[in-house]
């Protein structure tokens, strides 16, 4: 697990809520993303929102790493939306040549959740899992 | 950024994966949980890897992966039957390391000349001031002083090099520790001090004692840079100092990003190196950045600036990313010796 200080994963349903608290170098952002990896697995998570709010910088390779884990969430199955972009961070990612991708981002963590219920509750209705938060 | 997504075409690699971790693993559970595992690890590493490389390297990570599993479950049946608990290590002895000092002390003290020794000696133990120093040599206060500073600055040095209990390796070392012990910014760079620093590991040493002392200068952060923690310091640093001009907070995150990148850089390809962050007055108000490894240096700087060029060679957005980041950004690379990169954020007209 991560130190509370740095991170946190809260399961809410079968969402995940991850929030990062500081600026992680870089071998933090890859256990952050193992980490958050790992528990989409364990709880069969169907959606993940990731708070950034507290990031001060999303350079090339935190940029990416954000984009891997929403490609691995997608191929365990769960939605991934970032919320918490600083406007000064967005545009030093855009002046970089970075984005988040195809990576849906929302506002804030309310926006998010509005996203991921309009987006997660049809799917998992359709797939007939039988899992409800 | 299309290109970038075709190289993390991890999805790609998964039949390969379960393949070879299904052939070693019959519970299918256990299997999924050790692809998922092996997923994450390449994840980690695509940046470090070839793309062309990929497929072997998560060849290698599954088994790996598996392997490390069996070992795991190994030595978790040996230690249910451990009772045994490991020691820490004995504290270093304190007086046997103040004996060691006092005697590199005397042997500094032996490596200056006769006059500067008792001149020192007279200042710093009797309490002679410069003035009567002055008098009994037949000079001037200042040119005592001056003297003075000169001696601490050598015996400084010889002091380290006596503890270390070794000779420089090149005849570059002693003016270099020299010029920094001093605090002679000019003699720095006439004996290229910076760059001598990232060569030669013994000054390396001991150049952080030796810059730590005294007041450090306010309009100027050096963060060395060895390890990825390193990158997060130097973007910090930078910020930090870049804040007491009237920069927005925008021109703040997109200047600690442009030092993210290049730390990145020095560690991913080029370390150890450092990140040195200065303000300007002049021409105009303004930030200054020097990012100075000791890598391979850059055969073909212009190709490197290309945005496809870096990114198909795994150099991430790191020079042309942060090159449309500041206002001014120029390499300067030695093939076999390293890398000079200067960029330079100025505050925008009107500020104050
Ligand atoms: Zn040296």
């Amino acid at each position: 697990m991560n130190t509370p200080a740095l991170v946190s994963i809260l399961r809410q349903g079968h969402y995940l809520i991850a929030s990062i608290h500081t600026a992680l170098d870089d071998s933090q952002m890859i256990r952050f993303q193992q980490d958050l990896i790992e528990q989409i697995g364990h709880h069969r998570s169907r959606g993940v929102i990731i708070d950034v709010a507290a990031l001060d910088v999303l350079d090339s390779f935190g940029s990416l790493s954000l984009r891997n884990i929403a490609e691995m969430a997608r191929l365990r199955g769960a939605l991934t939306v970032i919320v918490g972009v600083q406007p000064d961070v967005a545009f030093a990612m855009v002046e970089l040549g970075m984005g988040t991708g195809s990576v849906h981002t929302a506002l804030d963590l309310e926006e998010g959740l509005v996203y991921l219920e309009s987006r997660v509750a049809n799917a998992v209705t359709d797939m007939t899992l039988g899992i409800s938060g | 950024m299309g290109g970038l997504d075709g190289e993390h075409d991890v999805a790609a690699l998964i039949p390969m994966v379960r393949r070879v971790v299904g052939a070693r693993v019959t519970d299918p559970d256990v299997a999924d949980d050790l692809v998922q595992e092996t997923l994450v690890r390449v994840l980690g590493a695509t940046q470090r890897v070839e793309p062309g490389m990929l497929e072997p390297y998560a060849i290698v990570t599954a088994r790996n992966v598996v392997a490390s599993m069996w070992k795991a479950q190994d030595r978790h049946r040996r230690n249910q039957h451990r009772v045994v608990d490991l020691r820490p290590a004995a504290a270093p002895d304190e007086n046997l390391l103040a004996g060691e000092e006092h005697v590199a002390i005397a042997e500094a003290l032996g490596r200056l000349s006769e006059r500067e020794r008792r001149t020192l000696l007279a200042h710093e133990v009797t309490g002679q001031d410069t003035r009567t120093l002055a008098d009994e040599l037949g000079s001037s206060a200042g040119a005592v002083a001056a003297q003075l500073n000169r001696s601490r600055a050598r015996l400084r040095v010889e002091y380290l090099l006596a503890l270390e209990q070794r000779e420089p390796e090149t005849d570059r070392c002693r003016p270099v520790l020299l010029a920094l012990s001093s605090g002679e910014r000019r003699r720095q760079q006439e004996v290229d001090a910076g760059r001598h620093l990232l060569e030669c590991q013994l000054c390396a040493r001991l150049s952080q004692p030796l810059l730590q002392r005294g007041h450090p200068r306010d309009d100027q952060v050096r963060i060395p840079i060895h390890s990825d923690a390193d990158i997060v310091r130097a973007r910090q640093g930078a910020r930090e100092l870049a804040a007491r001009l009237a920069f927005s907070k925008t021109d703040l995150t997109v200047i600690a990003t442009a030092v993210s990148e290049m730390a990145r850089n020095i560690v991913r390809f080029a370390a150890p190196g450092e990140i040195v962050a200065e303000l300007l007055e002049a021409p105009r108000l303004g930030v200054q950045v020097v990012a100075r490894d000791t890598g391979p240096g850059i055969l073909d700087v212009e190709q490197a600036l290309t945005d496809g060029y870096s990114t198909y060679h795994g150099l991430g957005m790191g020079l042309p990313g942060a090159r449309r980041l500041m206002d001014e950004f120029a390499v300067a690379s030695e093939v076999g010796r390293g890398t000079t990169v200067t960029m330079t954020k100025w505050q925008p007209e009107g500020r104050r």
